[in-house]
């Protein structure tokens, strides 16, 4: 079955089923708040002490923390309730009932879990964006903003990748999920762009955990740094990420099935 | 009074047992822990070499050590979570934990202390490895050692009673998740853990001084890198045990109440 | 024999709201609260002496667990007395805990990764029993229930029934007074089910301790006690010799037939109780159940054939009807 109308019959059912709780909403948003509250907090007593910081002005940088709230949200709704519950059939051995449905397996345990109201962050993340973008004054052409909807797309396709491939390691480790904390710590670090940290984090934070091109590339497309080359870069970056992270879970899926008998 | 001692040590003796047991998810959930400071401390850094090697009377290398020391601080500070309260309540290991002829939060501290004893075991080659790493300027002197052990214990006992006072809300409601989120995020910024103390504007810093959060975060980090004076330090300790006094004299009233409102309806 | 457990009118009464559903009750019950009435207990009163085993019968709801909850003090009665050991439950002295111990049937004590050997040293600080009294008393358990191997191993390698054996163990280190079981053998296989109530009839000879028992089990009730107390819908329905229990209203077995034909008219075999499907349900008085049982398979044409005592709910429900009717 085609991908998309799979993730598409998903979304409708955990859509229906979350509409219920709507006090989650109320919840989340609140989450959201303070976490937000927190992180203006913080950048202000930044620029209580200084005008730039590694190059970037007052309203880059809450471009950025909007851009981080937006990706947090995507991963949160889509990514990581998927990959939680990737991790729990593997250790339970249920997922045999993901395998033996008529359609791509990777594409199955991918899309579907959906965390409706998750979604508040990204809403959240797109106020805080208006309003940086708002400060900055420049404004955006439409290639700008075609430019930062497809390092979105990109950053948030890296970022599945790289959470693919590690929880695929359940295939053979079998408890990951501690994994999981490090992996929401090193995703903080993506609230600051990305030379801010020194070269050798640089690099980690690039390649291991790509939450330089989720949240400083966009970021970069707002805010008229971003460089064809760069682009292109992050474009090969995805592919690369794309076609390891299948093989992984190709792999994975062999010693999974050849193991349990 | 020679019972209780005796049960504090069985309690701590199992959960150290117990914890050790998980010791590679306990060394998991600290890595993971050291990603927030690591984060504050490259950005303060970043300014203060900005600003020409200082700023807020801190250098990067003053920075590393408070946020080395941090990590300590941060993992002292993990006590019982309030949302566990209402799984208690549910789940019925309240009722049980009542049978037992010892005030429950006896053990929840005993436990947390226990598990504690194997955290400060495991945090220093972590604490080694960042020193390595981020090159602190240390200058720490015998009295700001030992204020600063007695400060970290002082930290946690004075959290185990702000949570567990937050805990206890659930037994009148369930809907708490507002209430702690809101708690959480003012602690967050009036505790010392996102920045020095020092680094806030005057009137947070008037504020925080007559709440009990700096005194759970920044006092025992300070007490050991911040170069205070013996009077300050010893005072930091008397404000420490006049909190806990409170807390504990707090958390007894609302714990009676508690247990009456429990008591009516049942678990 | 001095009483142990002495209870008077006991009353536990909940206010629970009631709502129906659709929005306009909804919003109907923002302004006038309407709250039912629950009777979880309604005026119950017996004594017990010290040494007895007593059985609380009753079906679910009944009351069973509030009344157990009530003498352990984790209720507070909305009206009536009652007193343990001379003590008022309700306000939990330390001393009064001490004297008694509570087991629920699917509740963990023991520290899950940890052999139960540890978590019996944290009950001997926890109610503070002399090192030397706790080594005998724990040694003494460990051999009665032939635990000697399971007691180093971690708790979560244990089966159910050892881990239950386990608990047990622990609830009794400090050598209660008063046992208040509730439901102890649930989900048990029927060995481990015999063990822990021998286990418990052994306690209750060599220390002469007070039992109180509430079960599903007819079995458990009739292996340990002499005394039962039937409850339902809060109220006693019978307080008295297990033997006038049993020979008063479970003198019905059950028969449950699979037959090919079940047309057939089955009066005069029994009372026939249901019919559905294939399978037919008779009551029959209990001396009579092997002569018709052998009537019916020489006249019938019959699948399957099952003999079982009449069911615990029905028996208080005969109970029950018999009360309404006198």
């Amino acid at each position: 079955m085609n991908p998309f109308k799979l993730a598409w019959i998903y979304l409708r059912i955990g859509v229906m089923n979350e509409l219920q709780y709507r006090v989650n909403f109320f919840i989340q948003l609140l989450q959201t708040s303070v976490a937000l509250a927190t992180g203006l907090i913080g950048l202000s007593l930044v620029f209580g002490q200084v005008d730039k910081l590694a190059g970037w002005t007052r309203a880059e940088l809450l471009a950025v923390m909007g851009v981080h709230i937006l990706m947090g949200g995507v991963i949160r709704s889509a990514i990581q309730p998927n990959m939680e519950r990737l991790m729990n059939d593997v250790l339970n051995g249920t997922l045999d009932f993901a395998l033996t449905k008529p359609a791509d397996a990777q594409t199955l345990v991918s899309v579907r879990e959906f965390r409706f109201w998750q979604l508040t962050d990204v809403l959240v993340g797109l106020v805080v964006i208006g309003v940086a973008v708002n400060q900055l004054q420049t404004g955006m052409d439409a290639l700008q903003v075609l430019a930062f909807i497809a390092a979105l797309i990109m950053g948030a396709v890296m970022l599945y990748c790289v959470w693919l491939m590690v929880t695929s390691i359940a295939f053979w480790v079998i408890r990951v999920s501690e994994i999981v904390n490090l992996f929401e710590g090193l995703y903080a670090a993506g609230r600051w762009p990305v030379s801010v940290y020194p070269d050798w984090l640089r690099t980690g934070l690039t390649f291991l955990v790509p939450v330089a091109f989720a949240v400083t590339v966009p970021a970069e497309a707002m805010t008229n740094r971003l460089t064809g080359e760069t682009m292109l870069f992050a474009f090969g970056l995805t592919l690369l990420f794309a076609i390891l992270a299948r093989a992984v879970w190709l792999i994975g899926l062999r010693s999974y099935s050849g193991a349990s008998a | 009074m020679r019972r209780y001692i005796d049960y504090y040590l069985a309690s701590m003796r199992i959960s150290i047992l117990q914890q050790f047991q998980y010791r590679v998810a306990n060394y998991f959930y600290m890595i993971g822990m050291i990603a927030e400071p690591v984060i504050y401390l490259v950005v303060w850094s970043t300014i203060a070499n900005q600003q020409g090697g200082v700023v807020g009377g801190y250098t990067p290398g003053a920075f590393a050590a408070y946020y080395i020391v941090w990590t300590l601080v941060r993992n002292m500070n993990i006590v019982f979570t309030p949302y566990g309260w209402e799984e208690r309540i549910r789940e019925g290991s309240l009722s049980m934990d009542l049978m037992r002829p010892i005030h429950p939060i006896h053990f929840d501290i005993a436990f947390f202390a226990g598990w504690k004893v194997v955290v400060i075991v495991l945090w220093l080659p972590l604490a080694a490895f960042l020193t390595w790493v981020f090159k602190p300027t240390f200058d720490v002197t015998w009295m700001e050692a030992v204020v600063f052990f007695i400060a970290i214990w002082g930290a946690y006992l004075i959290r185990t009673m702000l949570l567990s006072l937050l805990g206890m809300i659930t037994f009148w409601t369930t809907r708490v998740s507002a209430i702690f989120e809101l708690y959480f995020g003012l602690e967050l910024i009036l505790s010392g853990r996102l920045v020095p103390m020092t680094l806030m504007p005057q009137w947070v810093q008037n504020l925080s001084t007559y709440l009990p959060f700096k005194w759970t975060f920044f006092f025992p980090i300070e007490a050991l890198v911040g170069g205070m004076s013996t009077q300050d330090l010893w005072a930091g300790v008397g404000m420490q045990i006049l909190w806990i006094v409170v807390g504990a004299s707090i958390l007894s009233v609302v714990w009676r109440a508690a247990i009456r409102q429990f008591s009516a309806v049942g678990g | 024999m001095s009483t142990v457990v002495s209870i008077s009118q006991l009353a536990k009464y909940y206010q629970v709201p009631e709502r129906e559903a659709g929005l306009k009750a909804s919003i109907a019950s923002l302004f006038n609260r309407k709250y039912k009435n629950i009777k979880a207990v309604d005026g119950i009163t017996f004594d017990i002496g010290a040494g007895e085993v007593v059985g609380f019968l009753g079906p679910n709801g009944a009351g069973k667990t509030t009344t157990l909850k009530m003498l352990s003090g984790l209720l507070h009665p909305t009206s009536g007395d009652v007193r343990v050991l001379g003590y008022e439950p309700r306000h939990r002295s330390h001393d009064y805990l001490k004297q008694i111990t509570l087991v629920m049937g699917n509740r963990n004590q023991l520290t899950w990764d940890l052999p139960a050997l540890d978590s019996f040293d944290l009950q001997r600080a926890v109610y503070g029993i002399p090192a030397d009294q706790f080594k005998r008393t724990r040694d003494e358990f460990i051999e009665l229930l032939e635990l000697k191997d399971l007691v180093n191993k971690p708790v979560r390698n244990l089966s159910l029934g050892e881990r239950m054996k386990m608990e047990i163990v622990a609830a009794l280190l400090h050598q209660p007074k008063v046992l208040f079981l509730d439901e102890p053998t649930i989900g048990l296989d029927v060995t481990m089910q015999r063990r822990i109530r021998t286990f418990v009839a052994e306690y209750n000879k060599r220390y002469n301790a007070t039992v109180l028992l509430t079960s599903h089990y007819m079995a458990d009730v009739e292996a340990l006690c002499k005394r039962v107390i039937v409850i339902h819908h809060g109220r006693i329905l019978f307080d008295g010799d297990l033997s006038k229990l049993v020979s008063q209203f479970s003198s019905y077995k059950t028969l449950s037939l699979s037959l090919q034909n079940t047309d057939v008219e089955l009066s005069k075999y029994g009372e026939v109780v249901g019919r559905e499907d294939g399978r037919v349900t008779l009551r029959v008085p209990k001396a009579q159940t092997s002569q018709v049982t052998a009537r019916l398979l020489s006249d019938l044409q019959v699948d399957d054939l099952t003999v079982e005592d009449a069911p615990v709910d029905d028996v208080i429900d005969q109970v029950f009807s018999q009360k309404e009717d006198a």
